[in-house]
């Protein structure tokens, strides 16, 4: 698969697509150190209300957000197919984010990927930067810094 | 030379050399004529000349140089110290301080000349030679002759007083009767010289060309192994004159004096019966080398006369590779606790007495390993402090107040990366206190008090704690005063006002911008202090409080723990939360009937032995759903911090163990009470509370 992207010559980037709800997000790989079940979740009293606490990864404290929460929808319903995804951010370290399901792993071009023709449109709780099409499927995709990012009102 | 590897060592000891100079500066001011002290100077201001010379530092190392000319004026007694010198010498300090930090910045020592400081200097010696400033150096000269002679008669022929036995004996006569004569020699190596063993052999080496060693004093092999002083005696059978030996022995580097003379091996027998000292027979021609020998060696034979202890035996380590042994450690002891909970949980499986002592000693020597580690962090506060009593003397000066800072328990001992930040802090509160605190002399006369004001800095450890505590006997916090302010400021309102005890209003002083100086000078007052004093405390674990007598004075305690990875831990359980409360704050725990709580201003307190201590349902503060239905008793765990007490009601207790404090990281703002979490050894986490957040 590496080898594709340097074939191609073209700047691709491959994202993890994810379902939360009905709709499908993707996240650029590049910032995903791990992809683990669903363990359990020490609560923390006191923070920020999308976050669910904290999860043992391996000897390492991880904070773990739910990002249905944080974009303000209805909370997070555990299954077997859920999974906590590891995101590693400079400086900042390590969290964890909740989705329902980890689909697949797809390579776009930045040729398939559609931005908002106007920024202004989205709202201060939307963390997409550019709607990517995968065949016949579309994927939001996340702006990791926007998801993470904490505003300064929390 | 390539010599950017040296460059941290370079740091580390021209820190180490300033501290050193500025110490002494400050003795000198006080004792003018204290020579050892003016002698300590000038060997530091001589090696710090040395070592950034080594570097290619040529601006410090000029700056040094005529540093180290004054000095060597004053050692002459050509001139005296005065407070304008003392100053002059302060100003040089700060100087090479800004050096220092270009070189610590970008590994160059900058391009400032200092070219006043060096002029102010240089006007000092001539003032005293009654000179041009140019030829400065030649009375420095001059000096340093009788100097090292003088050295030089501490330094005895050692291998006058060299008791021969009898195999010896008859080596040095063989020698003899071969037709060669005997030289005794003593060398000197320079102090600081660190291969001690290479130096010698390279002495022998040289003199061997000329002949055969017949005896060494020490033994060849304790040579060898470096078991030797400053000094080594030996003796060599040649052919040749004294004269042409001597040369190659002192070209070795690092040698300080080489003493020799031809010895006959009658003296040795004479010398047994009679013991004549090391004086009595020196036949004056084969003594001119060694005197040739002195004034080449004068340099350095100067740093000889030093009384100083020797150094202890240290290794300088990367405070990084510390940190990620600590951070090994703190896996073996997850590891280990893991290890402690299988065994205390499937006991049917691990019914072996073996094991369970295995377990045990697995136990200690984790704790042992991780004492030691914790040991190799901690660095003295000294390396922090010792840098205010030079600050407060400048205050003194600039404030125009006459103070003196008295600081005990610089030997206290805290975490590495602790100390690295507990300095600004510490340093905001003697000003503060120097500033806001101390009267002026007029009024402290008139108050009755000595005009000159004191400074305390005093620190301890208690327990899991290292306290310090800064305090002054000026005149304390006027607490209405604070209360007008803070009113006029619109911090509080006068309703909030007057609900308010002196202690709540103190701490109103640690409001951010909060600045009670009456005008903004450089030295405090721009409201950025107390807050920031107190926010960087906080951010170390610790926590400060304040207490003051109007008009007695007043004094901040700084309470920091002594360690930031590992501690001994209370594990409580609170519904089917786990938390876990630091031993060192735990005063006692208590099973207290429900009905034994006793309402105070509408909170629950309980009374214990003497005293009325609050009641703080954890469930509550952590967010939890009530009981449905109390139980008779409450288990309390009685914490503690300075003179306070409070009672935590917890569920259940699990049990005393070690734990691993891991930080929550930067994404989530937890509330200040949970300090961090811990993994315990089934892999389930717990949190810690920080129980001085709840005062």
């Amino acid at each position: 698969m590496e080898n594709g992207i340097e074939i191609s010559g073209k700047s691709t980037k491959q994202y993890i697509v994810v379902k939360i709800g009905s709709e499908q997000y993707g996240l650029d790989i590049s910032y995903i150190d791990n992809i683990v079940r669903m363990q359990t979740i020490t609560r923390v009293p006191k923070v920020q209300t999308y976050f669910k606490g904290i999860i043992n990864l391996r000897g390492e404290v991880v904070p773990v957000m739910s990002i249905r929460l944080k974009m303000l929808l209805a909370d997070d319903q555990f299954t077997d197919a859920s999974r906590i995804i590891i995101l590693k951010i400079e400086e900042q370290g390590t969290i964890g984010i909740i989705v329902d399901e980890v689909k697949e792993v797809v390579e776009l071009a930045m040729d398939d990927i559609d931005r908002p023709a106007q920024k202004s449109k989205l709202d201060k709780n939307s963390f997409i930067f550019g709607v990517g099409k995968h065949g016949d499927e579309l994927i939001s995709l996340f702006d990791i810094n926007a998801v993470v990012d904490e505003p300064d009102n929390a | 030379m390539d010599v950017s590897q040296y460059l941290e060592i370079f740091i580390d000891e021209t820190n180490e050399h300033l501290q050193n100079l500025s110490d002494c500066i400050m003795v000198l001011e006080k004792e003018p004529d204290n020579k050892d002290t003016i002698n300590e100077i000038f060997r530091a201001a001589h090696s710090l000349k040395g070592m950034a010379g080594t570097m290619g530092f040529k601006r410090m190392q000029h700056l040094t140089h005529d540093m180290e000319n004054v000095f060597q004026e004053v050692r002459s007694d050509k001139i005296s110290v005065n407070s304008k010198m003392i100053d002059l010498l302060f100003e040089c300090l700060d100087a090479l301080d800004k050096y220092l930090e270009n070189v610590k910045e970008t590994s160059n020592e900058g391009t400032e000349d200092n070219e006043a400081i060096i002029k102010e200097l240089n006007d000092f010696i001539a003032q005293a030679s009654g000179e041009t400033p140019a030829p400065v150096s030649e009375p420095a000269k001059e000096e340093k002759q009788p100097d090292s002679s003088k050295e030089e008669e501490d330094r005895e022929k050692k291998f006058l007083k060299v008791e021969l036995d009898e195999v010896e004996k008859t080596a040095i006569k063989s020698a003899e009767e071969a037709g060669s004569k005997i030289y005794g020699f003593t060398v000197y190596i320079h102090q600081d010289c660190l291969l001690k063993a290479a130096r010698a052999f390279l002495v022998f080496k040289a003199v061997e060309e000329f002949g055969e060693i017949i005896i060494y004093r020490p033994s060849s092999r304790d040579i060898e192994d470096e078991k030797f002083e400053l000094d080594f005696t030996f003796f060599l059978a040649s052919a040749e004159d004294l004269e042409k030996i001597i040369p190659g022995t002192l070209a070795v580097s690092e040698i300080d004096v080489v003493l020799a003379e031809e010895v006959k091996s009658s003296d040795f027998n004479k010398k047994e019966e009679t013991a004549v000292s090391a004086e009595a027979a020196p036949a004056p021609k084969e003594q001119e080398p060694a005197k040739k020998a002195a004034p080449a060696a004068a340099n350095a034979g100067k740093k000889q006369a030093a009384n100083k202890p020797v150094t202890s035996r240290t290794v300088r380590v990367d405070i990084e590779k510390l940190d990620a042994l600590m951070n090994q450690v703190s896996e073996l002891i997850i590891a280990k606790n893991s290890l402690v909970s299988i065994s205390a949980t499937e006991g049917g499986n691990f019914e072996s007495q073996l094991f369970h002592e295995q377990i045990e000693y697995l136990e200690r020597i984790t704790t042992s390993l991780h004492e030691s580690v914790m040991k190799v962090r901690m660095v003295p506060i000294e390396s922090v402090v010792n840098k205010f009593p030079r600050m407060i003397r400048d205050l003194s000066r600039k404030l125009n107040k006459s103070m003196e800072l008295y600081m005990s328990g610089e030997d206290t001992e805290l975490d590495r990366t602790v100390v690295d930040q507990i300095g600004d802090p510490l340093q905001h509160l003697l000003r503060n206190s120097a500033d806001h605190g101390l009267e002026s002399s007029e009024i402290r006369t008139q108050r009755g008090k000595p005009a000159k004001g004191s400074i305390y800095l005093n620190a301890f450890q208690e327990g899991n704690n290292v306290i310090i505590e800064v305090s002054d006997d000026g005149n304390g916090i006027d607490t209405d005063a604070v209360r007008e302010k803070a009113i006029e400021r619109g911090v509080i309102t006068s309703d909030q006002a007057d609900g308010m005890s002196q202690k709540e209003i103190i701490n109103l002083l640690f409001m951010p911008s909060f600045s009670m100086a009456k005008k903004i000078t450089d030295i405090s007052g721009r409201g950025v202090g107390l807050d920031v004093v107190r926010s960087n405390i906080e951010a170390l674990g610790g926590d400060v409080e304040v207490s003051s007598k109007l008009g007695e004075g007043s004094k901040f305690t700084v309470r920091l723990p002594l360690t930031l990875a590992i501690i001994q831990a209370l594990m409580v359980e609170i519904r089917d939360e786990k938390y876990a409360i630091a031993l060192g704050s735990i005063q006692n725990i208590e099973d207290i009937p429900v009905n034994e709580i006793r309402f105070v201003e509408a909170k629950e307190v309980i009374h214990l032995r003497g005293l009325v201590i609050p009641i703080i349902r954890l469930d509550k503060i952590l967010e939890m759903e009530p009981l449905e239905k109390e139980p008779e008793s409450l288990t309390v765990v009685v914490v503690k911090k300075g003179d306070n007490y409070a009672g935590l009601v917890v569920d259940n207790l699990i049990g005393q163990q070690e734990i691993v404090i891991k930080s929550l990281g930067k994404f989530i703002k937890a509330n200040k009470i949970i300090s961090g979490a811990t993994i315990l050894g089934d892999g389930e986490m717990a949190l810690i509370l920080d129980v001085n957040t709840l005062f």
